[in-house]
């Protein structure tokens, strides 16, 4: 045995190869389609949508900002239950002694009509 | 796609296309990679049974992992071979935990001895490489059968066997080396001094 002759041993070996047995390949091939992910529609959306939470927050510019408008929302709640004598007495002031008088901006449609 | 279309389709590309769906993808790769990882696995470990089943259980994490496979950072086959030699390392080592003498391989070299009386066709040489290789101490054989019939580049089988190159290169060596011994007292019986 030469060098040549195993060469040539394993030229023969690489030429006949394995036959893989029809049991064999059906069951790599179950395997296969048993793992195979779904097929995947073309262009399809592959993020989640955000959820309505994140869209307001996101819309009204952050996280930052929902807590200031939320500060601001608890501020007016509070002004407006418990009305500090001081805003009391200035509302008094403005509208003591103003009478509500009411201008027709528009004609009545009556009167539109009587008139012609 | 029809089957026909995918079979210039490289193994990697197919890989893609399994990972998103393409049954026929599944179908080619299935044919074409099986026989591979099978003769590898059957000359590594000799025994037809078990390389059936190396050959599924490395098929199997190939698709298991086709969903983040990235393309150009490893090719199939190269993976594969990975895979089958450890699996099959792991299975050697089971083999002769199992025997401290490895008996359970007796058959194959009996079977080689008969053979040896036997009359020597062109068969007859691949039982008889077969036999030699399987004389030869594991990571040579791996290293041979990796080389020199699967076909596979020294920088290849590196990665594989997670070696160096120069490693691979000895391993080779010394494996051709010992396979010409093993099989320098049958040239007669193998039928190559008629040739020569």
């Amino acid at each position: 045995m030469n060098p040549q002759d195993l060469d040539d041993l394993f030229a023969t070996a690489r030429a006949t190869g394995a036959d893989a047995s029809p049991a064999l390949l059906a069951r790599v091939l179950d395997d296969a389609l048993a793992h195979q992910p779904q097929l995947r529609a073309i262009g399809a959306v592959s993020q989640a949508r955000p959820g309505l939470w994140a869209m307001l927050t996101a819309a009204l510019g952050g996280g930052m900002s929902l807590a200031g408008l939320g500060t601001a929302t608890m501020a007016g709640l509070w002004i407006g239950f418990v009305q500090p004598a001081s805003l009391t007495n200035l509302s008094d002031v403005i509208w003591q002694e103003t009478a509500m008088d009411s201008v027709e901006l528009i004609p009545s449609f009556e009167e539109f009509l009587a008139e012609g | 796609m029809p089957f026909d279309a995918l079979s210039d389709v490289s193994d990697e590309a197919l890989l893609v296309l399994y990972a998103n769906g393409d049954p026929a993808a599944a179908r080619t790769l299935t044919l074409r990679l099986t026989p591979r990882v099978l003769g590898y696995a059957a000359r590594i470990l000799g025994d037809r049974a078990e390389a059936e089943d190396m050959a599924q259980e490395a098929m199997l994490r190939l698709w298991r992992i086709a969903p983040e496979w990235r393309q150009g950072e490893a090719k199939v086959t190269t993976w594969l071979y990975r895979i089958v030699t450890n699996l099959c390392t792991d299975r050697l080592r089971a083999r002769k935990r199992r025997s401290a003498t490895p008996l359970d391989d007796a058959p194959e070299v009996a079977d080689d001895s008969a053979g040896v009386e036997a009359s020597l066709i062109a068969a007859d040489r691949m039982t008889a490489l077969e036999n030699a290789l399987a004389q030869l101490p594991d990571r040579q054989r791996q290293a041979v059968v990796l080389r020199h019939i699967e076909g596979l580049t020294n920088p290849d089988i590196a990665a594989v066997m997670d070696i160096g190159i120069e490693a691979v290169e000895s391993l080779t060596a010394r494996g051709k080396r010992s396979l010409t011994a093993l099989l320098s007292g049958r040239r007669a019986e193998l039928g190559y001094e008629d040739e020569a």
